[in-house]
């Protein structure tokens, strides 16, 4: 039998007696108490409260955002090969090592390697791509690191003028945040000759080795993956694009579906058999 | 009775009225908003755009006279003025034109290239002078605000506004030295822009913005300032004696790695190892060694026979960087002491009174 401290039955009793005798009293304690807990944050770091905000958001995705670094091989005029290095960014998703990033970052890369944002780095296989929808999925066996997968969010929910955060590693810099605020929804772009739709628009920062990255809200939650900007120059002017989480979320089940790797043989092997059958009634 | 409520109305459209005349802005203006207003107005006379001129060669080899635009700002009530060493290098004339359009010729103070910070001055009377005051760059977080104010492209006193996209970077200086812990911001950042302050939401100095990482030469949302902490360090030194005075042990260094360790049968497989010391230098007058014959290993032609340090006042060195890094938290006159490792195996302790780095070698 455990003990319950009693509360003593008068105790209401005795505080709504202390009200009518003391009530201005009362009153002015509360609004000062009221005030004084607006004013903390406040006056506790002298920062904004929206300074407050961002901070944290970096804080709390940060360990989630990751530099994807991958070696492609080009061939020279006298077609021997260059290893040639690219950089890009992608986002852990669950705690077993899947990192979502873009497929134009992993495209003919002979080797992935991921770094950390606490700087260690792994070997990245790919483990499924939707190049309708510039995204892929790699997965990196990180045994004794505690990875932090980021919360989604709901990119329907996404209004124009919204703050966001984008997080990556433009030019192989490292680690980098940038600010900005939803410009636009639903746009759609033409890339090399394949239509990206539906996308978002964002002021904020995005450059090469940005693709691949988070675009998050003012909660930490992901709401996008940046895949593209619009420039003269190829470098950031202030319009990017990412690709909104909603569709990252219908994308990744079949991109990590063991099936999926066996998708093309077993529709190959059908078509086969289907043509087999033709040429044996033909005969 | 009708007509008092009429009147009575009236009143209260008219006070109505008035009211939402009157302070319409600080009803509209968002807690960031009247931030950013407010420091502007408070700050933006302490920068000043700096015009230097320079003087130059065309094809014919006449003298042609260049001008260039940086921005400063100003330190102190005495006039001094902080800006980057990039904007006023090889300046035959400064020009500095106040916030409220004052133009005054300034006298060079002293500069330093590896950190790219310099100095000058001007002669206003003291009502002119807005003092920008330095805060700390010490505990900045990643996500903070930050407000550069400057003239980029000569477009006097902008305003811009971003966050610190990182912080702790390593920039290498037009000198070719290394700055540490740089602050990165997604503040638009332009030529023109470098000198000009980086200030937090408080109204503090956190930085001097310097460089932008761009390959179009126009901000991409990547800017580098250099912080406060090292600037407060070096403009006291620049003030006193016109030059900022770096911590020199007088050896020339080479990383010791692992494989030439082996190849060569040392006791140790990493430091940094001595390939020569300057005659008379404090690591001579020490007693360190330098090397005194060629090795080959592999394709590389190594000076060996020297001392290979491997711990300074108890931290462990790993190569050559690792002991200029830790140098430079020393001042010269310091004493330090060094692990040492001799070539023939044994181990010392030697205690080095570091000198200046003579002037000669100051632009290295």
């Amino acid at each position: 039998m455990s003990s319950v401290p009693k509360v003593p039955e008068n105790l209401r009793d005795v505080f709504m007696s202390l009200l009518p005798a003391h009530q201005a009293l009362f009153r002015n304690v509360l609004v000062g108490l009221f005030f004084s807990v607006a004013l903390l944050p406040s006056t506790a770091s002298s920062l904004l409260r929206e300074e407050l905000n961002t901070i944290a958001v970096y804080e709390k995705v940060s360990s989630s955002v990751v530099n994807v670094v991958t070696t492609t091989v080009l061939y020279d005029f006298f077609y021997r090969p260059v290893p040639q290095e690219g950089a890009g960014s992608g986002v852990i998703l669950s705690a077993d090592g899947t990192i979502v990033t873009n497929y134009h970052v992993v495209r003919g890369a002979k080797a992935i390697e991921v770094r950390l944002a606490d700087g260690s780095r792994w070997p990245a296989e790919v483990v499924g791509t939707a190049p309708e929808d510039d995204l892929a999925v790699i997965r990196i066996q990180a045994e004794g690191r505690d990875l932090v997968p980021i919360s989604l969010g709901d990119s329907d929910a996404l209004e124009v003028g919204q703050k966001i955060y984008a997080l990556g590693n433009p030019f192989g810099l490292g680690q980098t945040l940038t600010a900005g605020h939803v410009s636009q929804l639903k746009r759609s772009i033409r890339d090399q000759g394949r239509v990206l739709e539906d996308l978002i628009q964002v002021d904020a920062a995005i450059n090469p080795g940005n693709s691949g990255g988070a675009l998050v809200d003012s909660q930490g939650r992901l709401v996008g993956i940046n895949t593209a900007i619009l420039s003269p120059t190829g470098t950031n002017v202030g319009i990017g694009f990412a690709i909104p989480v909603n569709r990252v979320k219908a994308a990744v089940p079949g991109m990590t579906s063991w099936w999926n790797k066996y998708l093309g043989y077993i529709l190959a092997g059908l078509l086969a058999y289907w043509i087999w059958k033709r040429i044996a009634r033909l005969r | 009775m009708n007509r008092w409520r009429k009147r009575w109305w009236m009143g209260v459209v008219t006070a109505a009225c008035l009211l939402a005349l009157a302070c319409p802005q600080a009803r509209a203006l968002t807690e960031d908003e009247k931030n950013n207003i407010e420091l502007y107005r408070q700050l933006s006379p302490g920068v000043v755009n700096i015009t230097s001129t320079v003087l130059e060669r065309d094809f014919f080899f006449n003298i042609v006279p260049r001008q260039g635009a940086g921005s400063g700002s100003i330190i102190s009530e005495e006039g001094y003025i902080l800006t980057n060493h990039h904007v006023i290098e090889d300046a035959r004339k400064l020009e500095v034109t106040l916030a409220n359009g004052k133009k005054y010729a300034a006298k060079f103070i002293g500069s330093d290239p590896n950190t790219d910070i310099a100095v000058i001055k001007i002669d206003a009377p003291k009502k002119d002078l807005v003092v920008i005051p330095m805060g700390s760059s010490r505990d900045l977080k990643v996500g903070q605000k930050v407000l550069a104010i400057g003239n980029p492209f000569g477009l006097g006193q902008t305003l811009t506004t971003g966050i610190i996209s990182s912080v702790g970077r390593t920039l290498r200086s037009p000198g070719g030295a290394l700055v540490e812990d740089v602050i990165q911001t997604d503040a638009s950042i332009n030529p023109g822009n470098s000198g000009g302050p980086l200030i937090d939401s408080s109204g503090k100095m956190i930085g001097v913005n310097t460089a932008i990482f761009s390959p179009t030469g126009a901000n991409v949302g990547i800017g580098f300032a250099i912080p406060v902490d090292t600037v407060k360090q070096v403009v006291r030194e620049l003030i006193e004696k016109g030059y900022y005075g770096y911590p020199w042990l007088g050896a020339t260094l080479m990383t010791l790695f692992p494989d030439f360790a082996e190849a060569l049968q040392l006791s140790v497989n990493r430091g940094a190892m001595i390939v020569e010391v300057v005659p008379g230098g404090p690591a001579d007058k020490a007693g360190l060694r330098g090397g005194h014959a060629r090795a080959q290993v592999g394709n590389y032609v190594l000076i060996v026979g020297g001392d290979v340090i491997v711990g300074i006042d108890g931290e462990p060195v790993d190569s050559a960087d690792d002991l200029m890094r830790a140098l430079r938290r020393y001042r010269p006159g310091n004493r330090v002491r060094l692990d040492v490792v001799h070539w023939e195996g044994d181990r010392d302790r030697v205690t080095v009174i570091l000198g200046e780095r003579p002037r000669r070698y100051r632009y290295r």
